[in-house]
């Protein structure tokens, strides 16, 4: 039997389909479950959640929209050790790598921030490098959008184009499966009794109407939100760099809670610190927020920005120059989840408006 | 896979009293550990603390380091309570430290300030072993009495050195000091180097090393052979904890040590 290629790989598109029945995925993920830490989206009162998959009863949802999770926290834990007294091992480098299944597109794209920042040979961080070459990405389509999505503004589309090994769009009965890498491509030959090659055209045509759909409305949303031209973000960053009271606007509501960093797929600021237990030490990562007053400053006592409007447009600046400068990519994926988070209603698309004068 | 995160197991061999709050520790490294001058250390107080160094010591030394340190903060009080015999972590080296190379067939300017003498130290040391591929070597350094100079004999002695203009000041004298009095800006006026094409490393506190940054730029010195160490704060230390950014740098990774034209049009590179 001839399997269809990896777009990427053969450069072409297929014929035929593969297709996954609902249940098929759930046996898929209970055998997966014995290599991965496999982690599905619920949905809950706030919205998708990640949970442990636990078996078919889970009752999970691959579609829908973006979990209020953001997916670094699978890959650079919140809190996690680093080092233990002098020994140069790893921490828990035995720990089962995180299958996460129903990754959305914006969340993906936060991975092209994070693989920049910790992926290299000399100084690469150990535990994430070794949960993004071991883990499994099962991604899907969005097929809703939330109150606060606002993907196409950053040039994406509300379904994954890369980044993934195998993608799920949800369709009647089952999913259309498109692989994304050769860790993808092995999966679904390896799995061969539950991934079906059909050819039909009309699942092709759901999967397509679906992704036109729900990037229309997001579209709807991004107009109504004015959010500037994609092309335009960078310049307009750069050109309000001196505007202190656009800054001073924009951040006066702020509080300092660090909740826009926490949630953000791209924030990847952290600290390490000490703890001592008994006869033992360890080192520490911790999430670290760049909107709080000391994050910068020195020993010394000298605070390059003492001023909360300076922090604001640090994260702007961060974001919208820096990230597109050395990596080339905006550090915004447009996932929204900073919005939702905020206390004091600090809405990113209402600033990224207010620079564009 | 290598753990950048991991610290090297480190003896305290001797802790000398610079000032009441300046402490130099000579460090025993449990493993091969080098450096070159102006790369920094981030030196451990086991389960409590971890800060960044620069090295005061010759780099050529291999089996131990120096490192002074100024008590300022959490970690600077429990470094300060250590005695001989006791462990720290040490991990490093970190940054890029002083582009010795560059300073090949020139003229040559170092400033410092304060406790901007530690790293300094690193660097005439360095120069002093490369003295022969260097023309004019400059040495200008103040700090605010003569209580708070650093390595005080051992400048006296560089004093002598006929390959080497140097001059001292502090902002105020006391009785037995006969040098000069002022802000080190004004020890740099007798100068005499080809300034279009001298090299010049300023290291000291940040109001310092803008003035002398100023300073040398009236002087004609150009802003892109200014080298300035920059202190920011660094937690990681290899440029992924996001807290030393400079514009499109980090301080620990492409650092500390710029050239004046590649951060001068960043905001709050003095503070």
């Amino acid at each position: 039997m001839q399997y269809p290629l990896d777009k990427a790989e053969s450069g072409s598109y297929f014929f035929f389909m593969i297709f996954l029945k609902h249940a098929d995925l759930d046996e898929l993920l209970d055998s997966l479950s014995g290599d991965y830490h496999v982690y599905v989206p619920v949905n809950t009162a706030r919205g998708a959640g990640y949970t442990r998959y636990r078996g078919p009863g889970t009752d999970y949802a691959v579609g829908g929209i973006r979990s209020f999770d953001p997916l670094k926290s699978f890959y650079f834990l919140g809190r996690e050790k680093v080092a233990e007294d002098f020994k140069p091992d790893i921490p828990r480098k035995n720990d089962k790598p995180p299958c996460m299944v129903g990754v959305k597109s914006c969340d993906l794209k936060g991975f092209k921030i994070l693989d920049f920042v910790f992926i290299d040979e000399e100084f690469g961080d150990p535990t994430y490098m070794k949960a993004r070459r071991d883990g499994l990405i099962i991604s899907s389509d969005c097929t809703a959008v939330g109150e606060n999505c606002f993907c196409t503004a950053v040039n994406l589309n509300p379904w994954p184009d890369s980044q993934f090994d195998i993608n799920l769009s949800p369709v009647d009965g089952g999913f259309v499966v498109e692989l994304g890498s050769g860790k993808g491509k092995k999966l679904v030959e390896e799995y061969s009794l539950l991934f079906r090659n059909v050819e039909d055209v009309k699942l092709d045509g759901a999967v397509k109407e679906n992704r036109k759909a729900v990037k229309k409305e997001v579209e709807v949303r991004v107009a109504e939100k004015n959010i500037p031209a994609y092309r335009r973000l960078e310049r307009i960053v750069t050109k309000q760099y001196e505007n202190m009271e656009v800054w001073e606007e924009s951040s006066r509501n702020c509080v300092e809670c660090g909740a826009c960093n926490t949630v953000c797929p791209t924030c990847h600021c952290f600290l390490l610190y000490e703890q001592k237990t008994d006869d033992k030490f360890a080192r520490f990562r911790v999430w670290d927020s760049c909107m709080i007053k000391d994050f910068a400053r020195v020993a010394g006592g000298e605070n390059p920005r003492a001023r909360l409007w300076m922090r604001l447009r640090n994260r702007f600046d961060k974001k919208f120059n820096y990230f597109p400068e050395v990596a080339g990519e905006i550090a915004c994926t447009g996932c929204g989840r900073c919005i939702a988070a905020c206390p004091g209603k600090i809405d990113i698309r209402e600033v990224l408006a207010r620079l564009e004068v | 896979m290598k753990n950048p995160y991991r610290s090297i197991k480190t003896e305290v061999l001797k802790v000398t009293t610079e000032t009441p709050t300046i402490k130099t520790f000579l460090l025993k490294p449990g493993e091969k550990l080098t450096f070159r001058p102006g790369q920094f250390m981030e030196m451990s107080v086991p389960g409590v603390g971890e800060a960044p160094f620069t090295p005061s010591s010759d780099s050529e030394i291999k089996e131990t380091m120096e490192i002074t340190i100024v008590k300022v903060g959490k970690v600077t009080e429990a470094i300060h309570d250590l005695k001989p015999g006791d462990t720290v972590g040490l991990r490093g080296p970190l940054g890029k430290g002083y582009p010795m190379t560059k300073f090949i067939g020139q003229d040559v300017i170092v400033v410092g300030g304060g406790v901007g003498l530690a790293p300094i130290r690193t660097l005439m040391y360095g120069l002093f072993h490369m003295r022969d591929q260097i023309d004019k070597l400059v040495y200008r350094a103040g700090c605010r009495n003569p209580g708070e100079l650093l390595y005080r004999s051992e400048l006296e002695d560089w004093m002598k050195r006929s390959d080497l203009d140097m001059k001292l000041t502090v902002d105020q004298a006391d009785e037995a000091w006969n040098g000069p009095v002022g802000v080190v800006t004004t020890i740099m006026d007798d100068i005499d180097v080809n300034f279009s094409r001298a090299r010049a490393v300023v290291c000291g506190p940040p109001i310092m090393m803008k003035f002398a940054t100023f300073k040398l730029q009236e002087l004609g010195v150009k802003d892109r052979n200014i080298y300035l160490s920059m202190e920011k704060n660094m937690s990681c230390g290899f440029g992924k904890c996001g807290h030393c950014r400079i514009g499109p740098y980090y301080c620990c990774k492409d650092g500390p040590v710029f050239t004046y034209d590649m951060i001068r049009d960043y905001p709050g590179i003095w503070e």
